[in-house]
């Protein structure tokens, strides 16, 4: 069986040291980009973007010529800021590109800067990720000295300023108006939208915030052409995409893969199957906000929009695998613990529900749960998603209420397990 | 180092005055010139904040009051501005902490890989729980949120070193190596001696961004619990919860149900 994974961003990962300008420069690096800022010029380096049909890697899939459209010819000064934020549940692909291809994100960002002519990036570092805040800091210099960054670049006469910020742990700066409060050295909760990114972002200027992955793809779109991405799998979701594959089983890890090859042959073919003995449970197929999957879902396209009609989520493209060893009241609780610890607490719902439900698995994993309690949890699900100022609330209940339906018994085993307590009532 | 600290957010130190042989004092004169820069390389000067609290960490091991200050000082912003954004990040610790901090992921992949066990042997090495310093001053210990390193689980950091593929003999001689002095990870600057936990006392180190979670199911039966928010729209908003919270209202309270749907509509 022909292995589906492919080579473009992960190329020369773990056989080439990538960090040195001149081993990326001899692959090709920063080749596209001289090309954007010397020939091509600023609308053709936009429009391969938006006629490669690249939709967003962070999780929101957004196509990302589309948002770069909606910045305001308003003559006032614009910014680009690289989400580097990852930490979304099961996701590893970001933290993999900076360690091992800083330079190709710069290019990216450098790409992507130019297309919507901003002369300031950034870049916005997950606190955690000392080691690649440091390799970033290193690639950089490097091509501040090659003039790659700075004034003039390349000879011409676009100027780019490029500033790596580290953020200091908080899962919501990787939404995009927290990071951009976090950016500002504000506490990184979410603004109330609209006004978008895109007309009031950064110091209340047009700002186009974009993940790692999606920029850098960019120079790959800019060398090949855009048919070359679009023509890729599904044509509402095409392209590559890496995919971080995680949980039980044989060789874990990122593979890049086109859009549209199932999530059997993920998991199979890239993955190496499960471990010997074991048999599927539920895959997460798009990070810890997505909801589980099960065995009939097996043969789907993992694209953006079949994943979503199954009613979960390509999300940041991370897959958690599930084999028959699960415990999924443990796991839920893991998950929820995280979204109750990350709520900002600016909305009620997200910051009391996610606490709530927390408690409540707490309390069964504990021993003391009554059977209430699941009616609890799922009434409790059903008054979060949708009434929040982000996407975090929305992300408390998919994957808890997608195995509880499914796995209601191991749920119901805690609890018939437990000594029962009488419920209290506080008045 | 003499420097007497008060509580958390209320600093001593003053920009006009410098005193000799104070160790922040000194300190501030030294990173002066490198905030300077930081604040520089931003169209907005409080857009340095956070690396300048990192800056100051780098060297005294945690955000002190006075770190706080001197960044009010250096941004010209007020000293609550400078609390509420560092009050929101985890990775500011607020206290001072030991020599290691061992941060071990408690997240999905990790959980479902043998995490559980890593925890309990570290606690059990230790002799400390979440979000605590061991006696000695040497390591803090907490268990942190996905680390993104799923791959390798179970995976930990070390001074924000990454670990991988944890089994309770690697933390055996890891342990034993920062207990000796050969781990390879350079220990955190250590000014002041660590107390229990890191964690202000407003902050039950349960939520990192300023969420409080109020509301309580251990101690909530319906409309009766004044903290109750969720069950609140539930009456509101479920008919069968409604009816079921009322029956047990009346039964507790022995007051006799309203007639209709309890009204609430």
């Amino acid at each position: 069986m022909a292995s589906p994974v492919v080579e473009i961003l992960t190329k020369g990962i773990g056989e080439l040291n990538l960090r040195d300008i001149d081993v990326y420069r001899s692959t090709g690096g920063y080749v596209q980009l001289e090309r954007a800022v010397k020939e091509l010029g600023q609308k053709a380096v936009a429009d391969e973007c938006t006629g490669s049909n690249l939709r967003g890697r962070g999780g929101a899939g957004f196509p990302t010529g589309r948002k770069w459209s909606f910045l305001p010819n308003n003559g006032r000064p614009r910014y680009i800021v690289c989400n580097c934020d990852e930490a979304e549940p099961g996701t590893f692909k970001d933290h993999m590109l900076l360690e091992q291809t800083p330079h190709q994100i710069i290019e990216g960002i450098l790409i992507a800067a130019y297309a919507i002519g901003c002369h300031h990036a950034f870049i916005y570092i997950r606190g955690e990720f000392q080691d690649g805040f440091e390799i970033m800091r290193d690639a950089a210099r490097q091509a501040r000295e090659a003039g790659i960054i700075g004034k003039g670049i390349f000879g011409s006469d676009y100027d780019l300023e490029f500033t790596i910020h580290r953020g200091a742990g908080a899962y919501i700066c990787g939404e995009e108006t927290g990071l951009l409060n976090s950016l500002e050295g504000k506490r990184g909760e979410p603004r109330l939208k609209p006004p978008f990114p895109a007309i009031k972002g950064l110091y209340g200027e047009p700002t186009v915030v974009n993940n790692v992955e999606t920029l850098a793809y960019l120079p790959h779109i800019l060398k090949h052409g855009a048919a070359w991405f679009a023509s890729v799998g599904p044509e509402r979701s095409p392209g590559y995409k890496v995919v971080s594959i995680s949980g039980h089983v044989k060789k874990p890890g990122n593979y890049e893969v086109p859009l549209g090859i199932t999530i059997r042959q993920l998991i199979d073919e890239c993955a190496g199957g499960l471990r010997d003995g074991r048999t599927f449970l539920g895959v997460q197929p798009g990070g810890g906000s997505s909801a589980c999957l099960f065995e009939e879902h097996l043969d789907l396209s993992y694209d953006f929009d079949t994943i979503a009609k199954a009613g979960s989520m390509l999300g940041s493209g991370a897959m958690v695998v599930f084999d028959d060893t699960t415990d999924f009241v443990k796991a839920s609780f893991a998950l929820i613990r995280f979204y109750a610890h990350e709520s900002c607490g600016q909305c009620t719902p997200c910051r009391e529900g996610g606490s709530w439900i927390e408690k409540t698995l707490a309390r069964i994993i504990d021993g003391r749960g009554v059977p209430s309690d699941i009616d609890v949890m799922k009434s409790a699900c059903h008054q979060i998603t949708g009434l929040n100022l982000c996407a975090l609330g929305d992300s408390i209940e998919p994957f808890l209420g997608s195995v509880l339906d499914r796995f209601e018994g191991q749920f119901r085993a805690y609890i018939e397990r437990a000594t029962p307590v009488p419920e209290r009532v506080a008045v | 180092m003499s420097v007497a600290h008060t509580e958390a957010g209320v600093a001593d130190w003053d920009p006009n005055v410098f005193r000799e042989g104070v160790y922040f004092d000194e300190l501030y004169l030294k990173l002066r010139a490198e905030c300077e820069e930081l604040i520089g390389m931003y169209e907005d000067s409080r857009s340095a904040l956070i690396p300048m609290a990192h800056l100051f960490q780098e060297h005294e091991g945690f955000t002190s009051p006075n770190a706080l200050a001197a960044i009010a000082h250096l941004l010209n912003l007020p000293l609550a501005v400078v609390e509420s954004t560092i009050s929101f990040y985890t990775l500011f610790y607020r206290k001072p902490v030991g020599k290691y901090m061992l941060q071990v992921c408690r997240n999905l992949s990790c959980i479902i890989n043998g995490a559980e066990e890593i925890m309990a042997h570290f606690r059990e090495q230790l002799g400390v729980g979440h979000l605590e310093t061991t006696a000695d001053g040497l390591f803090s210990y907490e268990e942190v949120e996905c680390l993104a390193a799923c791959d390798r689980a179970p995976c930990m950091q070390i001074n924000l070193r990454f670990r991988y593929d944890l089994t309770p003999a690697m933390v055996d001689d890891m342990l034993a190596a920062m207990r000796g002095g050969t781990f390879p990870v350079k220990p955190l600057a250590q000014t002041q001696a660590p107390g229990r936990t890191w964690k202000v006392e407003q902050d039950t180190g349960r939520k990192s961004a300023g969420g409080v979670g109020v509301s309580d199911p251990n101690n909530a039966g319906g409309v009766g619990d004044r903290s109750g928010v969720i069950m609140l729209d539930r009456v509101v908003n479920d008919p069968a919860f409604a009816a079921r919270s009322r029956e047990r209202l009346v039964r507790e309270s022995q007051l006799r149900p309203s007639s209709g749907d309890g009204g609430h509509h």
